[in-house]
């Protein structure tokens, strides 16, 4: 999970950062998992994971309807503008929990370990 | 091919081998793929998909079970599952299958469903040729050691899930994931056209039902039942038409000749006015309760069909493109003899009436005379004031009234003789020359004397009044709309009648202060023996033949006739007649 925003760093930009990074780490769940079971189950299984965090993180239920690849800055700013870094941050890594989750629920441990691993450490190698 | 050094001969030896396995794998591949296709294109239900599928993966892996949960109706949010087991399964064993296809199926965001509620949907295939050879049923075994769930999709949509179980660990294979999708994939298809099939069938057996039904509808109909393409040619008649056509001894059916050509090349004389009836219905136009006489020529009562039409279009919506015409037929051949028989009644009852009213008038008229010429006589001896209390001044206000009354009941008896002329097309005019302001008068003041309590009005604006026309039946016109209207009005109404010129023509209107009449009775008001029913007209006697006849005259005329009305507050009757009858009117010479 990513820390809170640092010295110099504006509430904005920062939230900015947090949804690129979970963004990006979403993208490489999909490019990975595409190639196995299609790009509509990645697409479910990003939905099904929204629908299911939302009740606790309830700025994420717009995800619920739009796919991820149309989330860019504009919509990042209507739609999680007024929600808190700490917050946000927490609920994109739900969100991700809950993709792991549901691949896990598919194809058990086929594809999810070293995924993971490839995910956490790019989470990690983000400034 | 000269190697020139070992190093060389073996290093190609080596890309001849390299390309040899790869050559040989990827005709396995193919081999596999080429099955694997056949089968599910070759399965034409669910059952043969489910073996397709059975027999492909075990080419694969070695399962104990495989699953498929088909979404279905979203509205009432319905699931389908069918286990194909390998083997007999025990119950943990099943319920722990189904239990992680109810948490797969919300991972990937399936409306949600419990596992309870998924058993009850549950359908056990176990196709016996499919069983895997000597395994024996594991006893005992009640946990999943793998599992495997792969979504079904189609065209990007995810139709359903396909489920793979063991009982032992590291059953399924990552390599063997993408073709495992794959064959999800040919799955998914095979299953959505059998459920396309299925659908195609359920609508094919239900548009056959309708069909049948409406056939067996058409069939048993009492009516006659015609329908044409969009040039006139009929296309189909029913049992009923075929019966009521018979005669004509013409083949009318899938001819694919337009009737009018059929008219035109045949000598049946009503085929040329059912042409023209479904001409009028291909214009756009809906033609209703057309008498048609399809009889033989010097029948007494010929066959008489009422033929009611309409355009029939491809959407009734939008009125896009003509497919052709139905047409309604009915046999109303038993009520013109009905008709007929009631207009002979009628109009022997007429002339056995007007043989003693023709007296009553003569003897009325005499006494009536000889009052006269006594009341003259005393007036020479009596002062004017002391003649009109004189009893023979109230015997002869007395037989005025009778005279009156005599003259109505002829007029009657003289509308029911006519009825029957009207009826047969006998109404012949005679014409003569005179003046309408004369005749207007004449029925006015004859009105008058029977009308004691009313006033009715003369207005005469119009500076001629000459006209061509039959007097008597003029005459008759005008008393009988005028009796009409004071029948309706209340005592000490006024009656107005009025004369305009309009061009061509003179225009009549009788206008009162009675009743007056619903828009809804409008266009039943001229038909014979039509009488006004509600509580307000009940009160009133008649027949409903005056305005029958005065329509049928002024239209044998060449005029027109209609009212306007509003119930509560009185009617005004208008008809016009030419000043000079139009050619087509004169009787023939």
């Amino acid at each position: 999970m990513l820390m809170s925003p640092g010295f110099g760093q504006s509430s904005s930009a920062y939230q900015e950062k947090v949804t690129e990074a979970y963004l990006q780490a979403i993208r490489t769940i999909d490019d990975r998992v595409t190639p196995f079971l299609g790009k509509a189950t990645t697409r479910v299984l990003i939905q099904g994971a929204a629908r299911r965090v939302s009740e606790t993180y309830p700025f994420l239920h717009f995800l619920e309807k739009m796919p991820y690849t149309e989330v860019v800055p504009s919509v990042v700013r209507e739609q999680l503008g007024g929600v808190i870094p700490q917050q946000l941050a927490a609920g994109l890594d739900a969100l991700l929990q809950e993709c792991f989750a549901g691949l896990k629920e598919l194809t058990g441990d086929l594809i999810v370990p070293p995924l993971h691993e490839e995910v956490r450490r790019q989470l990690e190698q983000m400034p | 091919m000269q190697p020139e050094s070992k190093a060389t001969a073996s290093a190609y030896r080596s890309l001849i081998g390299q390309n040899g396995d790869r050559l040989t794998a990827l005709r396995q591949q193919m081999q596999f793929l080429n099955t694997m296709g056949k089968r599910f294109v070759a399965a034409i239900d669910r059952f043969q998909v489910h073996h397709a599928l059975l027999a492909t993966l075990q080419e694969l892996y070695r399962f104990s079970a495989c699953t498929i949960l088909l979404k279905g109706d979203p509205a009432e949010l319905a699931f389908e599952l069918s286990i194909i087991p390998s083997y007999p399964l025990s119950e943990p064993f099943l319920q722990a299958m189904i239990e992680r296809i109810a948490r797969a199926a919300d991972a990937i965001d399936f409306p949600r469903v419990t596992a309870e509620e998924l058993a009850l949907m549950a359908y056990l295939d176990a196709p016996d040729e499919l069983a895997l050879p000597g395994t024996p049923a594991p006893t005992g075994v009640t946990a999943i050691g793998d599992f495997l769930n792969i979504p079904l999709t189609v065209e990007n949509r995810i139709i359903g899930m396909l489920s793979l179980f063991d009982e032992q660990e590291g059953a399924f294979d990552a390599d063997l994931l993408q073709l495992t999708t794959m064959i999800a994939d040919y799955a998914a298809v095979a299953l959505e056209n059998v459920r396309l099939r299925e659908r195609q069938m359920a609508l094919w057996s239900s548009a056959e039902f309708e069909r049948q039904r409406l056939s067996l509808i058409l069939g048993s109909m009492a009516e006659g039942l015609l329908i044409t393409n969009e040039k006139g040619a009929i296309t189909s008649l029913n049992g009923s038409a075929q019966h009521l056509l018979a005669h004509t001894q013409i083949q009318l059916e899938e001819t694919f000749t337009p009737l009018r050509q059929l008219a035109a090349s045949n000598n049946v004389p009503w085929l040329a006015d059912l042409a023209t009836i479904v001409d009028q219905a291909l214009a756009g136009d809906i033609v209703m309760n057309r008498e048609l006489i399809a009889g033989a020529e010097g029948e007494v009562v010929p066959l008489t069909l009422s033929i009611s039409a309409a355009p029939l279009y491809e959407s009734s919506q939008t009125q896009t493109r003509l497919l052709g015409v139905v047409a309604v037929l009915n046999d109303i051949t038993s009520h013109k003899q009905i008709e007929k028989l009631k207009d002979e009644f009628v109009s022997i009852v007429s002339h056995e009436l007007r043989t003693p009213l023709t007296a009553i008038k003569g003897y009325t008229q005499h006494l009536m005379r000889r009052i006269e010429r006594r009341l003259r006589g005393a007036s020479q001896a009596l002062p004017a004031n002391a003649i009109a209390d004189l009893p023979e001044s109230y015997d002869l206000r007395s037989l005025n009234i009778v005279q009156s009354q005599t003259d109505h009941l002829e007029r009657l008896v003289n509308d029911l003789l006519d009825l029957s002329r009207v009826q047969w097309g006998e109404l012949h005019l005679q014409y003569s020359s005179f003046y309408l302001a004369d005749v207007l008068a004449e029925c006015v003041r004859q009105a008058q004397i029977s009308a004691e309590e009313h006033t009715i009005y003369l207005d005469i604006a119009s500076q001629d009044s000459k006209i061509v026309a039959d007097k008597l039946r003029v005459g008759q016109i005008v008393g009988n709309i005028l009796d009409n209207a004071i029948k309706f009005s209340p005592q000490g109404k006024q009656v107005t009648v009025k004369l305009q010129e309009q061009g061509n023509e003179y225009q009549v209107s009788v206008n009162d202060e009675g009743i007056g009449v619903s828009p809804e009775f409008f266009d039943h008001i001229f038909e014979r023996f039509y009488r006004v029913r509600n509580a307000t007209s009940r009160q009133y006697s008649g027949i409903g033949m005056g305005l029958y006849v005065a329509k049928a005259i002024v239209e044998a005329h060449g005029g027109r006739i209609w009212l306007s009305s509003h119930q509560g507050t009185g009617s005004t009757f208008y008809f016009t007649l030419p000043r000079v009858p139009r050619t087509s009117t004169l009787p023939a010479p």
